[in-house]
């Protein structure tokens, strides 16, 4: 949803979860991490907000909450447009820092034997899906990895790389 | 009995609501909702935030989707049931706690119908998909490998 001033929708999670146990504080960290957040400030994370996205960060809320936590779910827009690109783009350069990665990781295992290319190409291919869930602002370094993947598994001939839509 | 959901369906609620016709109210009516605070006082709710049918989290973090918890709750054993809560968990949660490779599949068709219709719409869709899952699996189980 684009607003009058050209930003779009977020949805924010605020929240406070105690440090210890941290066995609960670290697994909101990790399926954050999957989720893909932007961290805004301590305990201040948003994404593009969209059903899916809402939904996800609201029953991570609910897990803070059981947690012994405080977590709240606010929507909100960027004041200005600018505010938006610079979020935009420091998502996008954590997911081209994966992306390269993955690229990196496919090119060095181009010289592996035929069997263990083939792994790490299966391997990969899962990653990319797994990163694409999270890639909100595509960066070029996705169709870098896409073909990088694609060629390794080419090479050992299997078959072909799935498209990754976010 | 009526039994209460958010609006904007996807593959949680659209999979409890079949088991829910087919295994525990065959009378069952649906009533979607945006606000929490307007779900019907004889209504029971599910995969609604702060409801007993909804996602649980373990203590390991580890979590539930509602399908599975309303398995747990009617004490619904199952083994074809559990085979399509790893597929529906995979799709609503994707986190690789069980390798259901139909999950991805079914995750983009209910994605897509939820682009076209409305609730009760999905619900007279899906209920034939879940069926055939249901059907699907239960031969695969008998046979001890895929059906023809």
């Amino acid at each position: 949803m684009v607003s009058e001033a050209g930003v779009g929708r977020w949805v924010m999670l605020c929240y406070r979860i105690p440090r210890e146990p941290s066995t609960p504080r670290i697994a909101v960290w990790r399926k954050l991490k999957r989720l893909g957040v932007a961290q805004l400030a301590d305990g201040l994370v948003t994404l593009p907000a969209d059903a899916r996205t809402r939904e996800q960060l609201e029953w991570i809320a609910d897990e803070i909450s059981d947690a012994g936590g405080e977590a709240s779910i606010w929507l909100a827009q960027p004041a200005t447009a600018r505010q938006e690109r610079d979020l935009a783009r420091r998502m996008a350069a954590a997911r081209a820092a994966e992306y390269a990665a993955v690229s990196a990781e496919a090119g060095a295992a181009a010289s592996a034997e035929v069997r263990e290319a083939r792994r790490t190409g299966e391997r990969l291919r899962a990653e990319l899906r797994r990163i694409g869930r999270r890639d909100y602002f595509p960066p070029p370094e996705r169709d870098t990895a896409l073909a990088a993947v694609r060629s390794l598994l080419d090479s050992t001939g299997a078959g072909d790389v799935q498209q990754v839509s976010s | 009995m009526r039994w209460a959901t958010r609006a904007g369906i996807h593959i949680d609620r659209a999979a409890c609501a079949w088991l829910i016709r087919r295994f525990i109210d065959p009378q069952a009516r649906f009533v979607f909702v945006t606000d929490p605070g307007d779900v019907p006082s004889d209504a029971v709710a599910f995969d609604m935030r702060g409801v007993d049918l909804s996602h649980y989290t373990g203590p390991d973090g580890a979590a539930d989707c509602t399908f599975e918890t309303i398995l747990r709750r009617h004490d619904l054993s199952d083994p074809v049931l559990w085979r399509i809560a790893a597929i529906v968990h995979e799709a609503d949660l994707d986190d690789e706690r069980y390798d259901a490779p139909e999950a991805p599949g079914l995750d983009v068709v209910l994605r897509g119908l939820s682009m076209l219709c409305g609730d009760e719409r999905i619900l007279e869709l899906t209920g034939p998909i879940f069926d055939g899952l249901y059907e699907y699996h239960r031969r695969a189980l008998l046979l001890g490998r895929e059906p023809a």
